[in-house]
């Protein structure tokens, strides 16, 4: 009887603990349970009444940018709720996207619109998101095949970026250089007048490893003329060669580094330092996206003094820019997906999201209200549309553990820079015998 | 209620109601995430899709094989080394702070202090003194006529040198700490008999102090080599393992496997094989040090 007793005890009390660890994990699926409720309920009304259906319920949209939370999100909360009016939108901010999304979709109860990057193979999108090709949009978009599987599409790009050379006016004009140079000869030329007037040439934070992401993806599109090239590497035993788009790529790189027209010490460098100092003109140039200037602006530098030209790869005398996306939107299949959906139509088309993200518009007619935008367009450059990634080129990529970035800092570093192509060659062969069978 | 039970009853009851606790709280987090590791590094999972395949033994083949992988740990020699030079200045204090020096306390106050500070805001501390083009060590050395040119986080031969020095400033005094508090615990007595029997300093040093402090010297160095295994955050935010991977540690390496190259699997795996280098390690420390304590 008092066994009986105890043990009843403990039990209830093993019980109240339990219920306690349980109660943060239910609350938490709650928003995914209603909003399935209310697709339902959506969703068949919209059959019966093409076009003219009443959308209800929550809509909650992860986000990477937890600078815009409670600020300029309150503002398009508002804006976009005053327009759907049954509709309540929700912003979630996290920090490391790619990361920590990984983690929550994983879980498979993820918030109705996400922000997808390319950690995603495009054959796994079916199992989370919902198609979006009946999205009604205003105009052509861009990138209407990069997020698609199997003829429909799973994301739309929430605006797109492209690459060339952020420069301050201010610094070239007290180098004497009059006009942007055309030709790769005439930009060491410049290059070269900046470092005799005490500036920094171009600022690479080639410690950081991504900024030099532009000569790995966009200044071989420039010099390829086609952007396939990270895919191309599928075919390839020997992906990274000297006279190939890497080694021609990588090489400038380097002829930067041998002339010192990079940092002092490119292995000392402080990428929040660098915008300060390429907004005073102590640093002339970035080779980077276009996302840079206004980041340059918000450090102290007039817009005006901001310019941007497109970089040119070689001496031919046109230059050429890749336009690449920036995150795109998907929608949560399990989601309230026609709410979901007239956000994102929203975002696209009235949100006014790219202009403060300094991103070129998606919808293709859209002029963009940046003037670094409208400078570089003056030079005309022929743009260069990144297609889809290749799955296989990843996969290889991933086996053989090969982190491109790495291996340009090692390209430009080394006394021989065929012995790194030829190491991380090897490398790869190896690993593409295993993955393609 | 409970009262009315009869007292061994009563003592069983509050006890397992306490321990039952902490014990569910240690294996949901703790054992459990630990055994989901093992599980994982016999699986190729890739961060993200519902099926794991169970591959066996091939993510373990994969980290001995394969010298990227378990070559990195040459780079944390740098951290052993500072960590032994570490303990015995954390020792020489310990000493000179024991004794009747005058302003004592405010000087182990001040070798304490780096350890409360947090390691990321260390770290970016110090990435303006180490800079080699505005940073304070160059300026400073620069004014003695010394050089200011040296690349400190930039040269492949001594980058993880300049990373495990930022570790001893930060550990040294924490390492002293218990030192101190191992010092003060040894009884006053043996000294005086020493003295009276004309022992010297250092022989009171080694036959008094070293064999009494012995189990705390083991502690700390447990400690170091721990650390030294495991060191993460200071390459990661100072030099992000460059020049061309030169400061790249383990850590670092199965972070990069995990979430770079989305091989959960492998990273798993390389994980366990860290927990393994740790223990194995320390049985071979325990192993030397037993027969002299």
């Amino acid at each position: 009887m008092k066994k009986a007793v105890s043990l009843l005890l403990v039990s209830i009390l093993m019980l109240t603990m339990l219920a306690a660890c349980g109660k943060d994990s239910k609350d938490d699926p709650k928003p995914a349970d209603t909003g399935k409720e209310t697709t339902e309920k959506t969703t068949t009304p919209e059959e019966t009444t093409a076009g003219g259906e009443e959308l209800k319920g929550k809509v909650v949209f992860l986000t990477n940018r937890t600078d815009m939370v409670g600020k300029e999100y309150k503002e398009y909360k508002e804006r976009f709720e005053e327009k759907y009016p049954g509709v309540t939108i929700e912003f979630e901010g996290i920090l490391d996207y790619e990361k920590n999304s990984k983690i929550r979709i994983a879980t498979g109860k993820f918030p109705d619109v996400m922000l997808i990057g390319p950690g995603i193979p495009n054959s796994d999108f079916p199992k989370y998101f919902a198609p979006l090709d009946d999205i009604q949009f205003t105009g052509d978009i861009s990138f209407k095949t990069l997020k698609a599987f199997e003829n429909k599409m799973y994301g739309v790009s929430s605006g797109s970026s492209t690459v060339g050379i952020v420069y301050n006016k201010k610094a070239f004009e007290k180098a004497g250089i009059t006009a942007v140079p055309k030709t790769l000869d005439e930009f060491y030329a410049a290059a070269q007048k900046l470092k005799d007037a005490g500036i920094v040439p171009l600022a690479s934070n080639f410690k950081d490893k991504w900024p030099l992401d532009a000569w790995i993806y966009d200044v071989p599109t420039m010099i390829g003329g086609v952007s396939d090239h990270q895919n191309k590497r599928a075919d390839s035993d020997a992906p990274y060669t000297l006279d190939g788009v890497y080694g021609q790529s990588w090489s400038i790189l380097r002829t930067l580094y041998e002339k010192g027209l990079l940092e002092k010490d490119v292995n000392s460098t402080n990428w929040e330092n660098s915008k300060k100092d390429v907004a005073q003109g102590k640093f002339g140039m970035y080779l980077l996206g276009n996302w840079v200037i206004n980041q340059v602006i918000e450090n102290g530098a007039a817009s005006e003094d901001v310019g941007f030209f497109p970089f040119p790869s070689d001496n031919s005398g046109t230059v050429k820019a890749p336009l690449n996306p920036d995150w795109f939107y998907a929608v949560n299949k399990d989601g309230n997906v026609a709410a979901a959906k007239a956000f994102v139509k929203w975002m696209i088309e009235e949100s006014g999201f790219e202009d403060f993200a300094g991103l070129i518009p998606t919808l293709k007619d859209k002029e963009s209200k940046l003037a670094q935008l409208a400078e570089f367009n003056g030079y005309n450059p022929q743009y260069i549309e990144a297609g889809p990634p290749n799955d296989t080129a990843t996969a290889i990529a991933n086996q053989a553990q090969i982190d491109q970035g790495r291996v340009v800092q090692e390209f430009v570093l080394s006394k021989d820079p065929q012995s790194i192509l030829d190491k991380y060659n090897k490398l790869w062969a190896n690993a593409k015998k295993n993955v393609v069978k | 209620m409970l009262s009315r039970l009869p007292f061994g009853t009563q003592k069983k009851i509050i006890i397992i109601s306490f321990v039952a606790l902490p014990l569910l709280l240690l294996l949901t987090f703790s054992y459990y995430p630990a055994l989901e590791l093992i599980r994982l590094s016999f699986t190729n999972w890739d961060g993200m899709s519902p099926d794991k395949d169970w591959i066996g033994f091939r993510n373990y083949e994969e980290v001995f094989s394969n010298p990227e992988i378990f070559g990195v740990f040459k780079h944390n020699v740098a951290y052993f080394v500072v960590g032994i030079v570490q303990n015995i200045v954390a020792i020489y204090f310990a000493i000179v702070l024991n004794g009747k020096l005058k302003g004592r306390y405010f000087f182990r106050l001040l070798l304490f202090l780096p350890y409360i500070l947090n390691g990321v805001a260390v770290a970016y501390t110090f990435g303006y003194v180490f800079d080699t083009t505005n940073g304070s060590l160059n300026f400073l050395l620069g004014k003695l006529g010394l050089g200011s040119e040296t690349s400190w986080l930039g040269t492949e031969s001594f980058v993880n040198y300049t990373l495990a020095s930022i570790g001893f400033w930060r550990f040294m005094g924490f390492n002293m700490v218990i030192y101190l508090a191992a010092l003060q615990s040894i009884p006053s007595d043996l000294y005086e008999a020493a003295s009276i029997d004309g022992a010297n300093n250092w022989q009171k040093f080694r036959f008094i102090t070293l064999p009494n402090i012995y189990k705390i010297i083991e502690l700390n160095l447990f400690l170091t080599v721990t650390g030294a295994l495991e060191v993460f955050d200071l390459p990661f935010v100072l030099t992000n393992g460059g020049p061309a991977g030169a400061s790249e540690t383990f850590v670092m390496k199965i972070i990069e496997t995990a979430f770079q190259f989305n091989n959960y699997g492998l990273a798993s795996a390389m994980s366990v094989v860290l927990l393994i280098s740790v223990v194995l390690v320390l049985s071979i420390q325990r192993y030397f040090l037993k027969g002299r304590g």
